[in-house]
């Protein structure tokens, strides 16, 4: 089986966000608000991070995008009461959002911020995207269809899929993933800093990314084993 | 919270369907597959366009399903940022759904209302109310009576935001035809300096940077992964010079601040503001008395001015001299010019900041010439030239072409105009000092906003157009000079118009039938294809090998499939005018750094940038633009004012105090960012918040810098300064 992972090349990111916006975009992640954005229950499932180290005139600040490290040993799987969140075996850590109880654990107990817990209300105007159509998805099934999440429920927890919509769709079809189907974030990515792939094939391009170059995985040291790695400069 | 709430079955119009969908949720992790949807039918279509959401005007394909547009990608055919698109393309979607879209009919001004910030209604509610529906018909009705009325023609003043390329070239041929030489165009009013200190070069305006094959780019600065043009394909080269070639290439930019440039480029070199121009003119020195420059062109034969910029140079800009102005040790100065010189091919950029101040355009130009001394002028990784697309020629008007006014022309101009029409203008936010500019438009006698939104410039409105989206509309697009080889893109409609629009082209059209058929006005809106479809048909007709079934299916033509680029032709380019090294008396005033306003020992320098998600449309009412606003602050929704901490400490300001940033013109209120990424002495604030009638999205957050700097212009080009003012920031 396949594990699917990501590479994050520093070097040739910029910093643009194309990543988070496509994010929401293909997973119609509802957007936040200044009042969401101050009690930080705004959602994301990819978010670009700046941490600056240094003083002037030797500032620094690393911009870091981060989507869900889909870890092979993710705590938030081992936590989660439900059985809400669990991993495929192809290493995508999911959620089933019939399943979620809302209680927040994974939340916790991810040490990347990868999850959001929904706080909108259904009747919430935004929370129906006045950007997209309103009537998409409300009373024809067909509308649903290209979309993997067309509405979503309150009061449970989020996060990035690896646009699993997309990979699944594209093993059906016979493509080669992480050629020809990327989840959107690597295809949006305009100075084509992302890779996906198959970790577990040596001959895949990922594989041989990272075999060529120094990388490193974030807070390695919580024993996550993260699928998401990053090329230093 | 009741279980039924959670699992999402108690909210009313939700229920039937979530209920149902619902049942299929077990199977998440596996893809939704179109047998599930047997019930209805799912019509999807790929459309080619290019997107308008800055004036790099990327080729796009959007992705309708069921006719609503629910995904904007970049078009793979595209070779120009090689099927890439920017982060600015994708809120394109929120643009055409857009809440506060005019999408009903056109609007009048109710008798008695003022107009304005300070004079007319406040919020955006009261500000519709102040208008009154009407029909297009008696709309245009009484544009053109207005515009048979006025008492001379070049009482006309037009007003040009983004707009496509072809309807740029339907404005200024109404203009032309109409014979008003007055046309101001929004776009230029950034890079006049830039573009005006280059061409006192190469006597041309059509070249670019050949960022991807380049070595060494020294940015002076410029953001050229933030907001410099064509911004998509500056990212997607970035990509390249980092790291798809065998050879690396370095960047290094000087910049008082730490642009997101500055943070993934090898070096940042921070320097004082306006200092771009005597730093170019050391390196300068120093290539020369190193001897370090090309000689295959800095000679006789294709130069001139050479021996006088030499001097110039080694006797008034040596690295010790500028050190200390520019706060740049000389050292560093000299090996920075020593790589630059051997590390080709070679860039120097020039970026807004360096051009946006009274010597500008002198700026621009000794940055230039930094390319010339390197061998960089129409070489691979250096400066290439464009040529324009062979378009069909269009039947001649008589007359002489509008030229594009400066906005210190404009300024001249304004107060006299009897009449003034914008196309998707946003003048208001986007010039300096803009109570002056608030007085200006308020005592326009007649003002017609043609948007497609709501923006601040409806305030000024007699009659307000409702215009498409360039999602609605028929267009074709230039591509911006950058890979020396031009790329036409279309635009078509993605989906319905939304409510009672039309698009900009088809209210000229309608407009210019209204004249008598004698008209030059008339005359010249006949035999061009009688509509925006068959304006962009008979106009892309001569394009070589161009079907338009391929045109409307790929979305671009490109001009690299049919000849390859020269590169080097100097023969051609410079053999009835050479390029020219200006004298002292212009490259010397790049000395004269001055600064208005507030001249005491503890004001700051204002300088202003355009992070990526600035929406170079003038409206920034889109959530996804909203909420990620600021990358280097992980912080959306608002702006700061930045300051080093050092500064921060002698202001006794701390971070996230609310401090006035005061000028002589006007003060703003912002949050104060207290970080190491910016030189002390200076305060940085990013354009693109502070609106006030733009919608729920945009309004009352973040403030708008434009509005305390101190209206002044560039002397060659008459762009205004935004780098100028000095201000004096306090606790509020």
């Amino acid at each position: 089986m396949a594990q699917w992972g990501m590479v994050i090349d520093l070097d040739k990111c910029i910093g643009c966000q194309a990543c988070s916006i496509a994010c929401k975009s293909e997973n119609n992640v509802p957007y936040g608000s200044p009042d969401e954005q101050k009690r930080r229950t705004d959602i994301f499932w990819h978010k670009v991070i700046a941490v600056s180290k240094g003083e002037y005139p030797t500032a620094n600040i690393e911009i870091i995008p981060m989507p869900c490290m889909h870890c092979d040993s993710p705590p938030c799987v081992t936590v989660c009461p439900a059985k809400a969140t669990y991993k495929r075996e192809d290493g995508i850590v999911m959620q089933n959002l019939r399943r979620c109880i809302g209680c927040k654990y994974c939340l916790v107990a991810c040490p990347y911020g990868a999850r959001s817990f929904n706080y909108k209300e259904q009747e919430e105007e935004e929370y129906q995207r006045p950007d997209l159509p309103a009537d998409l998805g409300l009373d024809n099934k067909a509308d649903i269809g290209p979309w993997p999440f067309p509405h979503r429920t309150h009061g449970v927890v989020e996060k990035c899929t690896f646009c699993f919509h997309r990979i699944d769709q594209g093993i059906e079809e016979g493509k080669e993933i992480g050629v020809e189907v990327v989840p959107a974030c690597v295809e949006a990515c305009p100075s084509g800093a992302r890779f996906f792939g198959d970790l577990s094939d040596p001959e895949s391009a990922v594989s041989k990314l990272l075999a060529s170059r120094d990388s490193f995985k974030l807070r390695e040291d919580m024993s996550t084993k993260p699928k998401v790695s990053y090329l230093p400069r | 919270m009741s279980r039924r709430t959670f699992l999402g079955i108690s909210a009313g119009a939700a229920a039937a369907v979530t209920a149902s969908y619902a049942i299929k949720w077990p199977q998440i992790g596996s893809a939704p597959t179109p047998e599930d949807y047997e019930e209805g039918v799912l019509a999807e279509k790929r459309v080619a366009t290019s997107c308008l959401n800055c004036p790099t005007r990327c080729a796009v394909n959007v992705r309708v399903v069921n006719g609503k547009a629910v995904r904007i990608v970049g078009n793979p055919k595209s070779t120009y940022s090689e099927g890439k698109a920017c982060p600015r393309s994708h809120v394109g979607l929120q643009v055409l759904y857009n809440p506060e879209r005019f999408t009903k009919k056109p609007l009048k001004r109710k008798e008695g209302v003022p107009k304005g910030r300070e004079a007319g209604p406040k919020s955006l509610e009261s500000l519709k109310e102040s208008f009154a529906e009407i029909e297009w018909s008696e709309a245009l009705g009484e544009i053109s009576e207005k515009l048979r009325e006025i008492s001379a023609p070049d009482k006309l003043l037009l007003l040009q935001g983004l707009n496509s390329t072809s309807n740029e070239d339907l404005i200024r041929r109404f203009a032309k035809a109409y014979k008003t030489p007055h046309l101001l165009s929004e776009e230029a009013l950034e890079v006049a300096a830039d573009n005006k200190g280059k061409q006192m070069a190469d006597g041309r305006d059509n070249g670019g940077y050949d960022l991807g094959n380049a070595n060494y780019i020294l940015a002076f600065s410029a953001n050229i992964v933030e907001s410099e043009r064509p911004l998509a394909r500056n990212l997607r080269m970035w990509g390249k010079i980092r790291r798809e070639r065998p050879n690396r290439a370095k960047v290094v930019v000087l910049d008082p601040r730490y642009s997101v440039t500055a943070a993934k480029a090898d070096e940042w070199v921070p320097i004082k503001p306006c200092t771009e121009g005597i730093l170019a003119m050391a390196i300068a020195h120093e290539i020369i008395k190193e001897d370090l420059y090309d000689k295959d062109f800095v000679n006789d034969t294709w130069t001139s001015g050479f021996a006088e910029y030499k001097a110039l140079a080694l006797d008034e800009f040596s690295p010790d001299t500028v050190a200390a102005r520019a706060d740049v040790p000389a050292a560093v100065i000299r090996r920075i010019a020593k790589e630059f010189a051997q590390s080709k091919p070679a860039i120097a950029w020039s970026g807004t900041g360096a051009t946006s101040w009274p010597y500008g355009a002198n700026a621009s130009h000794a940055i230039f010439l930094l390319n010339a001394l390197v061998g960089s002028i129409d070489a691979k990784g250096g400066i290439v030239y464009q040529d324009p697309p062979q378009y069909k020629d269009m039947p001649d008007v008589p007359g002489t072409d509008p030229e594009v006014l400066s906005l210190r022309a404009a300024e001249g101009e304004i107060s006299s105009a009897e009449a003034v029409i914008g196309f998707n203008s946003n003048l208001v936010m986007c010039v300096p000092e803009t109570s002056t500019w608030d007085a200006f438009l308020a005592a326009l006698p007649y003002y017609v906003h043609i948007g497609p939104s709501w923006n601040e410039m409806a305030r000024y409105a007699d009659i307000v157009l409702p215009a498409c989206t360039y999602l609605e509309e028929w267009a074709y697009e230039t591509s911006l000079p950058g890979s020396g080889l031009a790329e036409v893109r279309i635009k078509q409609p993605v989906v319905e118009r939304i409510g009672d629009s039309k698009p900009v082209a088809e209210i000229l059209f309608e407009l210019a039938n209204r004249f008598n058929a004698d008209h030059e006005v008339r005359k010249a809106f006949q035999g061009i294809g009688d509509s925006p479809e068959g304006f962009v048909k008979e106009r892309t007709k001569s394009l070589t090998n161009l079907s338009w079934d391929d045109f409307t299916q790929n979305g671009v033509w490109r001009q690299e499939d049919h000849k390859d680029y020269t590169y080097r032709k100097y023969d051609q380019l410079f053999q009835t005018e050479r390029f020219r090294f200006r004298d002292k008396a212009f490259l010397g005033k790049v000395y004269n750094i001055e600064f208005k306003g507030n001249s005491s020992e503890d004001a700051l320098t204002l300088i202003t940038y355009h992070p990526v998600l600035d929406m170079r449309s003038g409206n920034q009412n889109y959530p996804w633009a909203q909420e990620i606003f600021l990358v280097m602050h992980g912080y959306g929704w608002d702006n700061f004012a930045e300051i080093n901490t050092q500064t921060a400490d002698n202001l006794r300001i701390k971070d996230g105090d609310k401090v006035w940033v005061e000028s002589d013109v006007d003060r703003i209120k912002a949050k104060a960012r207290v970080f190491e990424g910016i030189r002390p002495g200076v305060v940085a604030i990013a354009c693109g918040q502070g609106h006030y009638a733009c919608g729920e999205w945009a309004d009352g957050i973040g403030v708008n810098p434009n509005r305390i700097m101190i209206l002044n212009y560039d002397e060659e080009s008459g762009q205004p300064c935004f780098f100028n003012t000095r201000v004096k920031v306090y606790k509020a």
